[in-house]
């Protein structure tokens, strides 16, 4: 039960679980978070190779540190677009994002 | 005498010789333009030049044994290479020195004829252009660089004919002599086209020797000795291209004598004895050139009975002497042919020469109005005018009774009579209106005269001072004298330069000895014609009216040139407007117009289509984008 797949799997359901939440939501707040999730997936992979495979233990954790820094700098910027939409449009959906439709 | 100690000096000669009045051409357009006396130095000097070196040339290779052939590769595509250079045989040495001599004494008349001209220098540039295409085509060893010189010569003589370029009927008439010999062109550069895909080579040499018919077969042949000769029928105003000789009178008439002598006319005739072994390997083109000759020779005379400008009937009868040389040739007789074409040159320039006399006198191209003002007058140009149009008539012992008579030699040994009897139709019409022409000047009507002195040219001519025109007078009669003298004494070399020309390697030169009767019937009919126009134009209480003015319906037709020019009218607005341009703008407006806007609508309508995809929906871009990436990695992966 405590093996490499174990870990793979849920890196990978987690990350499902972001796409289709990245498809589906129609919220610009709800598809952040689902981006969050897939980061988090892709933490988990290098942290579950890391303690599996590699002979220097360290470096899957640094990784897991930097992805921690990338997510909350992408936070940074998403959430500063989101108000910069919610300014233009009085609305943080998608759907009312369209001006550039054919 | 080609030994190596020669060469030299006869390929310097020929270079020099060639390509002084080039030089002279490029100097004074680029330099000496403003300064028509230095202009008209540098190409009289150069055409000088030129004129010692063709003299010698022929003199030094009179018993010429082997044509020589200077050349250096110009041209090189894959096995086959194109020379440019010099052939001197007997022919083109005999042709350089015909050009020169006349480019010589029409510059040298020049002087006069054209003084206080505001294009003194252009016009002098011109000459030097036009002498340089023309002996540098004489003596072209290829057909390709021959052909080259000879489109040099039709500009050259387009800018000279459309000389007095504000004038539009002179400017139309270079225009229509430039297109109709193109016309001719064409079909020249096709035949040669096809010589060179099957024969591999457009050195003459190559062209006159027997191989032709044993690399093309005698139906190829055929075709492309008849697309070559659409270039002589182009540039020696055959039929049907006749109608651009007569509007060319245009141009100043020095400028006419040049080009009805020595070089543009005479172009296609050589180029008729250039190949002429080559055009006689095909018999039935041959016959069809004998047509043609003939036709052209009775139309232009005809025409020539009717009109009542003095250079006219010069120009018309330049077209009937055209047509007797291409006859003399097509009948077999490469020597009548070429030695019609040296004699023609001389009495021809003659008669141009002394008719730019009397239109420089009476600033008239009106016979009439020269006779009424006292033509005969003028002494010199009067009696080598009489002397040039005996000649051209045929009167014995003048250059032209001997060429003639060749002809007519050549032509009496044809199976079917009736070229011959064309002929002697031809030399009857030629001796009656030369001497109607000679007749109106020389005895007006009494009542006219009377009260037209020859001070009323003086008067009437603009800005000729006294004293000023007697020395111009005679820088136009020197020319003039030398001609005559060589019109009287040219036709008593018919032997040396027969065997000059024929020498071993032709048989068919002679032709006349068989015939004892023919030389009195031809002169006989040369006098009849001449008597005829006597009692018309002649005699005291003539009535000047010729016997074919007196049918209004055929005077018409033959003073509108048989309608041709409102044939080529009518061709033109039908077939080339009406057909041809039509179909080609339409061509152009529906297919390619049609076809980049339908191109351009295309391009507009794809791109709205595409645009329909553009949703502006995020998440589907995002969708598609995974899509992809997924598939990528899936193609990398496995």
């Amino acid at each position: 039960m405590n093996s490499l797949y174990t870990y793979l799997f849920i890196a990978a359901l987690l990350f499902s679980l972001g796409i289709f939440g990245v498809f589906q939501r129609r919220s610009l707040i709800g598809m952040l978070i689902a981006i969050e999730l897939m980061l988090n997936a892709a933490s988990i992979n290098f942290m579950a190779f890391n303690r599996f495979l590699a002979p220097d233990p360290i470096v899957g954790q640094i990784y897991a540190l930097f992805i921690m820094g990338i997510a909350a700098a992408e936070a940074a910027i998403a959430l500063s677009i989101i108000v910069a939409v919610f300014r233009r449009l009085r609305s943080i959906n998608i759907e009312r994002a369209q001006e550039l439709r054919g | 005498m080609t030994s190596s100690w020669f060469q030299d000096p006869t390929l310097l000669a020929a270079m020099l010789g060639a390509l002084l009045p080039f030089v002279s051409f490029v100097l004074i357009m680029v330099f000496t333009r403003p300064y028509p006396k230095v202009s008209a130095a540098i190409s009289v000097a150069s055409i000088s030049v030129s004129l010692v070196c063709a003299i010698f040339l022929l003199s030094s290779h009179w018993h010429l044994e082997h044509p020589i052939q200077y050349a250096g590769k110009w041209l090189i595509s894959g096995e086959m290479y194109i020379p440019f250079g010099f052939l001197l045989d007997e022919l083109s040495l005999l042709m350089l020195t015909i050009v020169a001599v006349i480019s010589f004494l029409v510059q040298v008349y020049s002087l006069g004829y054209m003084a206080g001209d505001p294009g003194f220098a252009r016009y002098y540039a011109f000459q030097s252009l036009f002498a340089w295409a023309m002996m540098t085509m004489s003596i072209a060893p290829t057909m390709l660089q021959f052909y080259i010189f000879w489109e040099l010569v039709g500009l050259a003589s387009y800018l000279l004919i459309g000389f007095y370029y504000e004038k539009f009927s002179a400017s139309e008439a270079g225009k229509k002599a430039f297109v109709m010999t193109r016309a001719g062109d064409i079909a020249f550069f096709l035949g040669l086209l096809l010589v060179l895909l099957n024969f591999g080579n457009l050195n003459v040499l190559d062209m006159n020797s027997v191989d032709v018919t044993a690399r093309m077969s005698p139906g190829l042949i055929t075709l492309s000795a008849l697309l070559v000769f659409g270039g002589v029928i182009g540039k020696s105003a055959q039929f049907p291209l006749i109608t651009w000789l007569p509007d060319a009178m245009e141009g100043p008439t020095p400028v006419s004598a040049l080009l009805h002598s020595a070089t543009m006319v005479a172009a296609g005739v050589y180029m008729f004895a250039r190949i002429f072994p080559f055009y006689s390997n095909s018999a039935s083109a041959m016959a069809v050139f004998l047509a043609i000759g003939t036709i052209t020779m009775l139309l232009a005379s005809t025409m020539a009975m009717v009109t009542r400008d003095i250079k006219q009937v010069w120009a018309y009868s330049t077209v009937s002497q055209l047509g007797f040389m291409v006859m003399g040739l097509a009948a077999g007789s490469y020597f009548a042919g070429v030695f019609h074409l040296t004699t023609h040159a001389g009495f021809k320039a003659l008669l141009f020469l002394c008719s730019g006399v009397f239109i420089h006198e009476y600033e008239t191209n009106d016979m009439f109005e020269m006779g009424r003002q006292g033509g005969r007058g003028l002494k010199i140009p009067m009696v080598c005018m009489t002397i040039a149009a005996a000649a051209l008539s045929g009167i014995p012992f003048l250059s032209g009774y001997f060429s003639k008579e060749a002809i007519m030699g050549a032509l009496a040994n044809m199976h079917n009579p009736i070229w011959l009897v064309a002929g002697l139709l031809g030399a009857f019409l030629t001796a009656y209106y030369s001497f109607r022409l000679i007749f109106i000047i020389l005895f007006p009507s009494k009542i006219e005269k009377v009260h037209h002195a020859e001070h009323g040219g003086h008067a009437s001519g603009h800005g000729h001072d006294a004293h000023h025109h007697a020395g111009l007078y005679w820088v136009m009669a020197w020319p003039l004298i030398i001609l005559a003298t060589v019109t009287v004494v040219l036709g008593f070399f018919q032997t040396p330069l027969e065997n000059f020309l024929v020498g071993g390697h032709h048989g068919s030169g002679h032709g006349g000895g068989h015939h004892a009767w023919l030389p009195w019937v031809a002169v006989g009919l040369a006098v009849s014609g001449i008597g005829l126009a006597f009692l018309e134009f002649g005699r005291k209480g003539a009535s000047q009216v010729g016997f074919v003015e007196r049918v209004e319906p055929v005077r018409a037709l033959f003073a509108e040139r048989w309608y041709m020019d409102h044939f080529y009218r009518l061709f033109l607005d039908y077939v080339i407007y009406g057909i041809f341009s039509n179909l080609f703008t339409r061509n152009d407006r529906r297919v390619i117009d049609g076809g980049i806007d339908g191109i351009c609508r295309a391009t507009v309508g794809g791109g709205w289509l595409l645009s329909f995809l553009q949703s502006g929906m995020l998440q589907y871009n995002l969708m598609v984008m995974f899509a992809v990436l997924a598939l990528v990695a899936l193609y990398f992966f496995f």
